[in-house]
């Protein structure tokens, strides 16, 4: 005998019941889609926020008028080290006067702008606790006039950020809920399907376990396959949408990652849900 | 040794009151004996079974078979008491979509049991049975008395010490009836226990053993002659 009895059953199973098979694999592909696409759009919307939080993530800090190009730049490594710092960069009033003319069309006179240090923040630090003791730090420095940002809206950017990450894991978490509902009660109609099995086998003297094991042996196999139809799906979808946007979603470990979760996920959805759907059925199939 | 002891067995009713089955019922079957249990349908024979085969528990009492003792035994034992027993039932409960082999093959396989010592013992058994020379038949291509013979088969195959029998013959025509009581007594011939529940006093009579009938929700001993 090749194959150990439960796998062998668990393979048979599929094959004997081929339509409660197939009704159970297609609610778990739906389900890994749904959860797929609901990654995807997680993951991206991280990037979304990396970027609003790099670019949120800047502070300027402005020098005193008389301070001398040598001790600005020293000013600038020193506040290189900082912790947050990604780098500082000193503008110097030539430089000051190109950003302004480009920004608003006009020339400004020479001496009329401040020099500055620009510090581009990690974007872990660009929320107002963090950005607030730095800007302290740095306004007890000598040669420093005045720090900049907008704490404003960093706080309100920052707050909206969290609510749409928390929201998308909030819908994530629901959307595998809804899934193993879902999984779980198609099990349970295939499963009653088999109550006569069931019953010949209690009566023969197999423990509860045995009798799991070949089901759970089929449900693996089903989610198995619906993974792989998911990722197959998932990767239709990806290919779909960058033919109508190129330049959107090109991060290559963002768009391999919902199908590899799909794939393993299948297996545990197929395990997991026939785990659920047999618990206390086998314990009640009466023997007459 | 099957020993009941003042059982007391109580279903609950959909309107919440409860159906007593066995009051205080208390009797003894040694191994090697053949009984026959009889009264008429819903007296209780097949409750009294379940509670050999652990399907029902007493809900006061003790019931004892072989080493296992409903007092002290725990739900995962029970695949381990039914090991012990053959179980026969009057609708055959064959696996419709396994061969005959298979489904004799079956509580081989879910005890662990697996290569050729499984295709020699399912062999045995069906030629005990009379049946040697259909393993690869489907039940739906055997008659009543054949899916029997094969219900047989899966029971003795595991080389149980008893043999519980539930209205063996309810669905069998008179003549198919007796082969299978026949061969029942064969085997209790060749050191089987057996316990008969039946309505059919007929056979009770052609073939007479120790008799047991339900009345009044106790057991007590009758005389076949009698039925």
């Amino acid at each position: 005998m090749a194959l150990p009895y439960v796998v062998r059953e668990g393979l048979a199973n599929v094959r004997r019941a081929p339509f409660a098979a197939f009704a159970s694999t297609s609610a778990m592909v739906v389900s890994l889609v749904l959860i797929g696409v609901f990654v995807f759009l997680s993951l991206y919307l991280r990037t979304v926020s990396d970027y609003v939080g790099n670019r949120l993530g800047e502070v300027e800090v402005y020098l005193d008028p008389g301070l001398d190009s040598l001790s600005a730049r020293a000013l600038a490594a020193r506040s290189a080290t900082l912790p947050g710092v990604v780098n500082a960069r000193f503008i110097s009033e030539a430089e000051a006067r190109a950003e302004f003319q480009q920004e608003f069309g006009e020339s400004v006179e020479e001496g009329v702008l401040p020099t500055s240090i620009r510090l581009r923040l990690n974007p872990e630090y660009a929320n107002p606790d963090s950005l607030q003791r730095l800007a302290s730090r740095l306004q007890g420095y000598r040669g420093v006039d005045e720090v900049e940002y907008d704490e404003d809206f960093v706080g309100k950017v920052q707050r909206n950020l969290r609510l749409l990450n928390t929201a998308g894991l909030g819908i994530v978490l629901l959307v595998v809920s809804a899934a193993l509902f879902l999984v779980a009660n198609t099990i349970r109609l295939t499963v009653y399907a088999r109550r006569l099995l069931i019953r010949t086998m209690k009566l023969v003297g197999a423990t509860d376990r045995f009798i799991r094991r070949p089901f759970l042996v089929e449900g693996m196999v089903q989610g198995g396959i619906a993974g792989v139809v998911a990722a197959l799906v998932l990767g239709a979808l990806l290919a779909g949408v960058q033919t109508w946007s190129p330049t959107l979603f090109t991060n290559r470990l963002y768009n391999m990652l919902p199908l590899a979760i799909a794939l393993v996920l299948g297996l545990f959805l197929g395990w997991i849900g026939t785990y659920i759907a047999l618990r206390r059925f086998i314990r009640n199939v009466a023997l007459h | 040794m099957i020993e009941l002891r003042n059982v007391s067995l109580a279903y609950p009713l959909p309107d919440d009151s409860m159906r007593s089955v066995l009051d205080g019922a208390s009797v003894t079957v040694r191994k090697g004996e053949h009984v026959y249990l009889v009264g008429p349908s819903g007296s209780g024979k097949s409750s009294l079974l379940r509670l050999l085969y652990a399907d029902a528990r007493p809900s006061r009492g003790l019931v004892q078979v072989g080493e296992f003792r409903s007092d002290t035994l725990k739900d995962d034992e029970i695949p381990f008491l039914r090991r012990t027993l053959g179980i026969v039932f009057q609708d055959f409960q064959l696996l419709p979509d396994r061969s005959v082999m298979e489904n004799v093959a079956f509580p081989l396989y879910v005890t662990g049991k697996s290569g050729a010592g499984v295709k020699r013992a399912v062999m045995a058994a069906l030629v005990r049975v009379g049946l040697g020379h259909k393993p690869q038949r489907f039940p739906h291509e055997l008659s009543g008395g054949e899916q029997q013979r094969v219900a047989i088969a899966r029971a003795i195959v595991a080389d149980p010490w008893i043999l519980l029998a539930d209205e063996p013959t309810g669905n069998l025509d008179p003549a198919v009836a007796d082969e299978i009581v026949g061969l029942l007594l064969t085997l209790h011939r060749q050191g089987m226990t057996l316990v008969v529940a039946t309505h059919d006093y007929r056979t009770v009579q052609k073939h007479p053993a120790r008799t047991l009938a339900l009345y009044r929700n106790k057991i007590v001993e009758i005389d076949p002659k009698t039925l």
